[in-house]
């Protein structure tokens, strides 16, 4: 038993730029959220449809979190908070479908994501305080603490990374082994426990942690 | 100064992933405890307060998942010893 993603095929000839089952994953899930926004954008009304409605309320939801913690900026990080929190969203549902593989159980997905997370905090971080007040900011309160300050600082995008990571691959593990011992019906509320409640509370969760760093970066 | 034969270290390398991995996932017990601290201090609070229920159910997911990291930790570095040693 191999959980770890599965090497498919290669771009660019034999050993370059390998192709994993969970980048394909991805790649699919990237194009039919594109295609959704596409379709629900492009007829937008005045009094709103089912689709319409419910895609609104979404939206009107993860700014009402974003709002509390960086006041006045909710529809300013919207599209970028937005994105992360329905990406992840549909990622992690995609494992209740049978023989599709969670593009989240990757970590090279999750740290991607953190790691965008992390440049997007520190710049703001930059732009709230100037350079020199940024730079000041990690020689805080006394400056002996300056590489305990930057170690801190590093570990945010791999706690980030691997919460999302470990949560995900975990339920995997445990739903190959209740599938392996026992195949009818148990594991069935395991699944939508773990790939629909998990996933979800973990994609909100991911979300809320990458508004609370950008919201602690943007204090100094 | 016993020497032992290739086969022989290999079983033991494998023995000692395994046994490393059940002592990492000791670490669970911190989580449970303190996630379970957090959820018990929500509900005095929301018995206390019932019109924040929404605010105090997002900030103890949050202090949760937090505090969930030390599991994660554990839980990452018991797959690593398992599939990459044993």
């Amino acid at each position: 038993m191999n959980p770890g993603p599965q090497v498919v095929t290669h771009l660019f000839g034999k050993d370059f730029l390998p192709v994993t089952d969970t980048l394909i994953v991805s790649w699919v899930v990237v194009v039919f959220l594109v295609i959704a926004a596409k379709i629900i954008g492009s007829n937008l009304e005045l009094v709103p449809g089912k689709v319409q409605n419910a895609t609104e309320l979404l939206l009107t939801s993860i700014e009402d979190q974003i709002e509390p913690m960086l006041p006045g900026e909710g529809r300013k990080f919207l599209p970028f908070i937005g994105t992360i929190f329905i990406f992840v969203g549909v990622s992690n549902l995609s494992g209740v479908l049978p023989g599709v593989p969670n593009p989240t159980a990757d970590i090279n997905t999750t740290l991607g994501l953190a790691l965008l997370v992390f440049i997007l905090m520190h710049f703001e971080g930059m732009r709230e305080n100037g350079i020199w007040g940024y730079i000041k900011g990690f020689a805080e309160p006394v400056f002996i603490l300056l590489p305990l300050n930057i170690i801190s600082e590093l570990a945010k995008p791999i706690s980030h990374s691997f919460r999302l990571f470990g949560n995900i691959v975990g339920g995997g593990i445990i739903i190959t082994l209740i599938y392996q011992a026992a195949p009818w019906l148990i594991p069935i509320p395991l699944q939508a426990w773990f790939d629909i409640f998990i996933g979800l509370i973990q994609a909100l969760i991911f979300g809320m942690v990458a508004i609370a760093y950008i919201a602690v970066s943007k204090e100094g | 100064m016993v020497e032992f034969s290739q086969p022989v270290i290999d079983v033991i390398i494998s023995a000692s992933a395994l046994l490393g991995a059940g002592f990492a996932m000791i670490a669970g017990i911190g989580p449970g405890i303190g996630q379970g601290y957090a959820a018990g201090k929500a509900v005095e609070s929301v018995a206390r307060q019932p019109e924040a229920r929404g605010n105090i159910i997002t900030t103890m997911l949050l202090g949760q998942a937090v505090a969930e990291s030390t599991g994660i930790y554990s839980l990452v570095i018991a797959i690593v010893l398992i599939f990459t040693f044993a």
